[in-house]
């Protein structure tokens, strides 16, 4: 490197490059073709360098392959880098997710999986109980009245005082014993515990079949006796 | 696509190397002289600008930044390779390499004039000193254009066309050995 004369041979060396690699403007390649005529100097490097240029070219095909294109490889890359946006922009969120899971730390992976699967199971939980809803509604038909505590205990002191009116009037026996005073309905229910001889004491069987009637504690077939036999009863009974 | 590099998207480092894998091996080359170590250079340079990915200014045009990197990684595996002594075994794959490359129909003659002439031009080329070096590189291998050279490089225009005139002149010289010691 060292025996290289460093000064060039003509002060126009930089014309000289530009014009042999094609650079030149149309201005400059007609100036400097005008400078190559008049120059010796110019003359041979240009000669010598297009060989040298040649040479590398050679060299670099011989290498890299013929085909090789520095050029085609920016252009490729163009259209391949409009093909990635699309791309990228499609796996965004994906890519995103991937990378909070690669660089979060272990708990903040257990706990983002943890509430992950309890919004599932909320979620699932939810659909379970809205597609179900609307087949109870279906199944149950006719609405049926739900009674409080209160309300039964209201109901049942109703029948039980129709029924003692009912008894009071068309019965002859003259006594009926423990019946002036009302029982409250859980005494009542407590009295059906008590065995069959002590509670049908005091009443007669067409009593104790009106009470049952009452209380709905009898089958369809008695009920419909019951129902030929006192008519004006049921349609005072509440509709229940 | 840096910035979606930055910002931890493994696929848009990906882009850039799929985008300038070629070019920066056609550099490494150039100025390494063999495929192998070519392959190594590149390899090593995506690497290093994937670890300083924060360092890149954003003013800076992405192949000048990898150009830089790929030139310092040649440079830096020259020298090592220097120190290590490894030309003897080079020279001697090289010359395969350059018999492989060549047609199967070609005379003994012309191979061996065709394998001669391959290192000659290998050998002048990575003899030059670096700076010079990778201005024909980029000019002959990438066919930049000067600017773009100047620009990848942070160098004058000027300085980019004294550089290659000087390293053409040097080329010329040692070919001109060459064929001086092939006739005789």
């Amino acid at each position: 490197m060292h025996e290289v004369k460093q000064r060039p041979a003509c002060h126009r060396a930089e014309d000289l490059v530009t014009y042999l690699y094609g650079e030149a403007s149309e201005a400059d390649v007609l100036d400097f073709g005008m400078h190559l005529k008049q120059c010796d100097a110019c003359r041979s490097e240009f000669a010598v360098f297009n060989q040298v240029h040649d040479s590398i070219l050679t060299w670099r095909n011989e290498a890299l392959g013929v085909a090789f294109d520095p050029r085609a490889v920016a252009i490729d890359s163009a259209v391949e880098s409009s093909r990635f946006v699309r791309h990228e922009r499609r796996l965004s969120a994906l890519a995103a997710l991937r990378e909070f899971f690669t660089v979060s730390p272990l708990w903040l992976r257990g706990a983002t999986a943890f509430a992950a699967l309890l919004l599932c199971a909320l979620g699932t939980m939810m659909i379970v109980r809205f597609s179900q809803k609307p087949v109870e509604v279906s199944q149950q038909g006719t609405p049926e009245r739900r009674y409080t505590q209160q309300e039964v205990k209201a109901e049942v002191d109703r029948a039980v005082q129709k029924t003692r009116d009912e008894i009071a009037r068309q019965t002859t026996s003259p006594s009926i014993p423990n019946r002036e005073k009302p029982q409250p309905a859980h005494a009542q229910l407590a009295t059906n515990q008590q065995p069959r001889t002590e509670k049908s004491r005091g009443l007669s069987r067409q009593e104790r079949q009106q009470l049952a009637a009452d209380l709905r504690l009898t089958n369809p077939a008695e009920e419909e006796e019951m129902q030929l036999a006192l008519p004006e009863q049921d349609q005072q009974r509440p509709n229940q | 696509m840096v910035e979606l590099a930055l910002s931890g998207d493994p696929e848009a480092f990906g882009e850039i190397v799929r985008r300038w894998e070629r070019r920066i091996f056609a550099l490494a080359f150039g100025m390494l002289g063999r495929e192998e170590d070519a392959r190594d250079a590149t390899q090593e340079t995506f690497l290093a600008a994937f670890r300083n990915l924060r360092n890149f200014r954003g003013e800076a045009k992405v192949s000048s930044w990898l150009h830089r990197i790929a030139v310092n990684q040649c440079i830096t595996r020259q020298r090592r390779a220097k120190v290590r002594g490894e030309t003897a075994l080079e020279d001697e794959a090289e010359k395969n390499a350059a018999v492989f490359a060549l047609p199967l129909e070609a005379s003994p003659a012309r191979t061996a004039e065709y394998v001669e002439r391959s290192q000659a031009v290998r050998k002048a080329v990575s003899a030059l000193p670096p700076d010079l070096r990778q201005v024909v590189v980029m000019k002959e291998f990438e066919e930049l254009t000067f600017q773009e050279i100047a620009d990848a490089l942070e160098i004058p225009l000027s300085t980019v066309k004294s550089r290659l005139y000087t390293a053409l002149r040097q080329l010329q010289l040692r070919l001109q050995k060459f064929g001086e010691a092939e006739s005789v």
